[in-house]
């Protein structure tokens, strides 16, 4: 059972913000996500909530108690570090069954735990090896192991993933799922990785300079970014961006074309003479007698489907995606259309979102 | 060097700003700790603060008991140190002081008047010293070039027996002194080089030799290749390479190092002792012989060690960075 | 792409119009190497050749006769020589005493300095200083120092009077014979020397452990006590061994301290195995090939500790 509220809590370092006054609820049994390029204040709000680092302002709370000056190791909270942090001259055994012996638990609930512990991960055959000689999947399930055996209330996770190739990361990525929902235990988890955050995060909080940006399910921060910044970042490749001109019901983008603004659109936009046109690669479609048109720039081929850049005018370059499996030669004059239900508009100062009115009837993010 | 294998960051979080070592305790704590390495470093540098001192006293202040701490200094000990003195006659020591009066001595024919003496000329300890410099000067040059040469060599190419070779020479240097000066004291005499300049030059570079190599090599093996493959590809020769590219990079390693060597010269003692007299003798053999009036001459002695330590402790502080590496031959950093 | 051990002779070269005949790259290696190894050989392995060959004979090398072959006579005489033994166990007493006072301090003053504090990077520099002057000058000061009418060591210890105070160096106390004292004042000043060197030598390793090793055992609960026997102490123990291997090597040839500070008296207290060598070999009688043996049989001690010392090194290297 674990509930964590951040209220108001900020980092600073001299006069360098590193996390400006955060609030945040992590229910119990969510998976909550930070996410962010590096220097984005993720890991540093990670460790305010462990205890590794103090903070210079707000609290923070578990289940209702504050902590926020509590030593780390009286949080009942356990941490996953990205380096694994095993004690290599013992073995996989003892790391794992380490905390609780400084805990000083009797013999054999130790064991009783480990054999648990040992059974989930399946790392059974690996106990009386040195961590040094396991591969970097391996280390990461015995620290995960570590920090299960204690049945902390909440797990931290500053990065696991990021030491490890590509192939092992895709199946841990799995694991540590498949482990979240059988534990059913809140978990916060760091990492730059947007691909990891949409998979494992229930909620994600998309943070940049110090600042969230924006706290949503995967769905919502995927088809509803608030800002410039969280559409960029999400999905790869990020949103199409397009600087418009917005003039007679139409948004008037580089090279003449011009996209009539879709229904539930006008009056939010009334006013404005310039918005940032949003609209993700699968949104749009090649079709002959395409509203917009540019000419080829690149494919990327990836086999299931392609990716057309495709260059509208004055090097304002938008991401297509594509199902033909045959490229189109660099300078094709190609034609396409966007889902006008999948279309978002951007302030180009603020950068924030500008609302829809009320959503069409029988729209749902796809 | 890392037994737990380092991915991340070589820097360490802030270990200050952890909850449980913010608190006013562990402040204290390390407040505490930082007065108690001043207070040990003080005592450290104690012996070579009271040194320092007794260069400046006079000999009657060194000898006093308790000793003083508090004294009116005197160059009177670089005075013994540096110069021949004979003692004047009568009439002799009426022209100086009438010189004096108008100023026309020198400080430390001032300060041998005091004793009734004149100064005639500068001292042995002179010659000594500048034989030190000479020697030291000359020697590290010629092992640094030798090695960084060898250094580059074994760096870069798969030379037959490499490791045995580089083993061979690093145990050339744990020889003691004494051992091999006995076999080379007698080939001296018969080469006759014994007590010249260029025996002790041959000898210091020699021993120094090993030293640089590994050093050298140590540096070298940082630089990536790739900077030379690139030379080489684009229509360079070796040699090319070797002096407009690798030579450049390693310049702040090889200055580390003729540093360390010049050090080694500079200190050098048992072998100026036995395959010297006079005149190739360096200084550090010249100093403990100083002998006065009624004994050991103190202040000279000061003088002299003070002199000679202080080129020493300026290049320490500039070597710094370079002091763990300098000292276990190159493998290990800093 | 040309590998390193390709002749370059590049077409490539010849295209940017280079005409000098360059140098292979074997050619390059034997120039570089060959110098180095000459001279290695020439001042250092033939003396000892040399050596060996008059450790079997009787030569003196102020005596106008030419060397007498005596086999092992000098190898024997050594070796029953009680007075020999005696002083290898003064040199074996000193390396032990030192190189374990400065292992210890070396390591507490590691610890103490590991935080950054404040002037923590000038500190540690300034207290490298006395191994990087000369130890022969060093002896000197510490004579003084130790000097029992006006050195500053019995000012310090509250006995101005001498009569009533040590005398380090002459191993009299309030008068009266101590032995053994000498030899501990060469000690203290050995181990004022180089403990800085061996703490600097933790130092490296303590700022190789990274942090969050700590951190996870700070979250685990791990006591003190755990923290250092189980992260600091694993990391540390290669460099303090690199360390005392280091002085070992180092004690057993320790001759410029000595002669700066006792000359090996008072009598024979502390003299050293390597004065000892030099009185032999360049002192009285001048007994060459005495010595000789001798120097030997120190050397076969030196290269011994000397070969472990070194392949650790390179396994060190390695690791890094």
């Amino acid at each position: 059972m674990a509930t964590i509220q951040l209220s108001g809590v900020e980092k600073k370092f001299g006069e360098l913000h590193a996390v400006k006054p955060l609030d945040l609820t992590i229910n119990d049994g969510e998976f909550v996500v930070l996410l962010g390029p590096s220097g984005c204040g993720k890991t540093t709000t990670l460790r305010m909530i462990s205890g590794l680092e103090t903070v210079t302002g707000g609290r923070v709370f578990l289940n209702g108690e504050e902590i926020t000056w509590k030593h780390p190791s009286q949080r009942d909270m356990a941490f996953v570090f990205q380096f694994y942090a095993l004690y290599s001259h013992l073995s996989v055994r003892q790391n794992i069954a380490f905390p609780l012996q400084a805990q000083g638990q009797k013999r054999d609930i130790v064991d009783k735990r480990l054999k648990e512990v040992v059974d989930i991960l399946h790392i059974g055959h690996l106990l009386s090896a040195r961590p040094g000689k396991l591969s970097g999947g391996d280390q990461q399930r015995v620290a995960l192991a570590r920090a299960l055996v204690r049945h902390p209330a909440a797990f931290l996770m500053d990065e696991p993933l990021g030491a490890l190739d590509a192939e092992m990361r895709e199946s841990m990525r799995a694991e540590i799922k498949n482990l979240h929902i059988a534990q059913h235990a809140t978990t916060v988890y760091v990492t730059h990785d947007q691909v990891e955050a949409m998979a494992l995060g229930d909620r994600i909080v998309v943070m940049s300079k110090a600042e969230v940006q924006q706290v949503g399910t995967p769905i919502e921060v995927y088809y509803d970014p608030a800002n410039l910044f969280v559409a960029r970042f999400i999905g790869s490749p990020g949103m199409n961006l397009v600087a418009s001109r917005i003039a007679g019901g139409a948004a008037e983008m580089p090279g003449g074309n011009r996209y009539p603004l879709p229904a539930g659109w006008a009056k939010p936009l009334g006013g404005r003479a310039e918005a940032v046109l949003g609209f993700r690669p699968e949104a749009a479609r090649v079709s002959p007698d395409g509203a917009l048109a540019g000419e080829v720039y690149a494919t990327d081929m990836h086999g299931g489907y392609t990716v057309l850049h495709v260059n509208m005018a004055e090097n304002e370059i938008v991401h297509i995606r594509s199902d033909r499996q045959t490229s189109y030669p660099m300078g094709t004059r190609v034609r396409f259309d966007i889902d006008p239900k999948a279309v978002r508009f951007f302030d180009p100062k603020s950068e924030l979102a500008v609302r829809r009115e009320a959503p069409v009837r029988g729209e749902v993010a796809r | 060097m890392a037994r737990f294998e380092q991915h991340g960051p070589r820097v360490p979080v802030a270990h200050a700003t952890r909850v449980d070592k913010v608190n006013p305790r562990a402040q204290a704590t390390r407040r505490i700790v930082a007065f108690i390495a001043l207070i040990i470093a003080i005592i450290m540098l104690l012996p070579v603060l009271i040194m320092g001192m007794t260069a400046f006293k006079t000999r009657s202040d060194v000898a006093s008991s308790p000793p003083k701490l508090l004294f009116k200094p005197t160059l009177e000990g670089f005075m013994y140190l540096l110069t021949d003195r004979a003692v004047a006659n009568a009439s002799r020591l009426a022209e100086l002081e009438a010189n004096a009066k108008q100023g026309k001595l020198s400080l430390f024919n001032r300060i041998a008047l005091e004793n009734g003496q004149e100064i005639i000329g500068p001292s042995a300890y002179v010659a000594r010293l500048s034989n030190s410099v000479i020697i030291a000067g000359i020697s590290t040059a010629c092992s640094v070039i030798l090695g960084v040469l060898a250094a580059y060599a074994f760096s870069r190419f798969k030379v037959p027996g490499k490791d045995d070779l580089l083993f061979f020479i690093l145990s050339t240097r744990m020889l003691p002194a004494v051992v091999v000066t006995i076999p080379l004291f007698l080939m001296y005499r018969q080469l006759g080089l014994h007590d010249k300049h260029l025996g002790m030059i041959i000898l210091y570079t020699v021993f120094n030799l090993s030293f640089s190599v590994w050093l050298l090599k140590g540096f070298i093996d940082e630089i990536p290749r790739e900077y030379e493959e690139a030379a080489l590809v684009d229509g360079y020769t070796r040699m090319q390479a070797f002096f407009r590219i690798v030579l450049p990079q390693a310049v702040t390693g090889i200055a580390a190092t003729t540093v360390f060597c010049l050090i080694f010269a500079w200190n050098e003692y048992a072998f100026a002792l036995m395959l010297t007299s006079q005149r190739a003798r360096t200084a550090p053999p010249s100093i403990p012989s100083m002998l006065g009036r009624g004994g050991i001459e103190w202040t000279a002695i000061a003088a002299g060690s003070l002199g000679f330590l202080i080129p020493v402790v300026i290049v320490t502080f500039a070597l710094r960075k370079y002091l763990l590496r300098g000292i276990t031959f190159g493998a290990i950093r800093g | 792409m040309p590998s390193i051990n390709t002749p370059v002779s590049l077409p490539g070269a010849s295209l940017v119009g280079r005409s000098r005949r360059h140098l292979s790259d074997r050619a390059i290696q034997n120039l570089f190497i060959w110098p180095t190894l000459i001279l290695l050989i020439a001042v250092n392995i033939f003396p000892l050749l040399y050596s060996l060959y008059l450790s079997f004979t009787n030569f003196s090398a102020v005596s106008g006769k030419p060397p007498i072959w005596v086999a092992l006579g000098n190898f024997a005489s050594i070796l029953n020589s009680e007075e020999t033994w005696r002083y290898f166990a003064a040199t074996g007493r000193y390396a032990l005493m030192s190189v374990g006072m400065q292992t210890l301090i070396g390591f507490g003053l590691a610890m103490l300095v590991r935080r950054k504090f404040f002037g923590s990077g000038f500190i540690t520099t300034l207290i490298l200083v006395p191994m990087m002057i000369s130890p022969v000058v060093v002896g000197l000061f510490w004579k003084l120092i130790y000097n029992p009418n006006f050195g500053f060591f019995n000012f310090v210890l509250g006995a101005g009077n001498p009569a009533r105070g040590v005398d380090m160096l002459a191993s009299r106390f309030a008068g009266k014979p101590m032995p053994g004292l000498a030899l501990i004042a060469v000690v203290i000043v050995d181990v004022w020397m180089w403990s800085p060197f061996v703490m600097l030598l933790v130092l490296s390793g303590l700022n190789a452990i990274p942090e969050y090793l700590y951190e996870a055992a700070a979250i685990d609960r791990a006591s003190p006590w755990f923290q250092f026997w189980r992260i600091t102490l694993p990391q540390v123990s290669p460099l303090l061994l690199i360390a005392v291997l280091f002085r070992t090597i180092e004690a057993f040839k320790s001759f410029d301290l000595i002669m700066g500070m006792t000359g090996g008296g008072p009598g024979d207290q502390t003299e050293l195995i390597a004065v000892h060598l030099y009185r032999q070999a360049f002192l009285g009688t001048f007994k060459t090939g005495y010595s000789s043996a001798l120097a030997y049989i120190i050397l076969i001690i030196i290269i011994a500790t000397s070969n472990m010392y070194i392949k650790y090194l390179n396994q060190i290297k390695g690791e890094a």
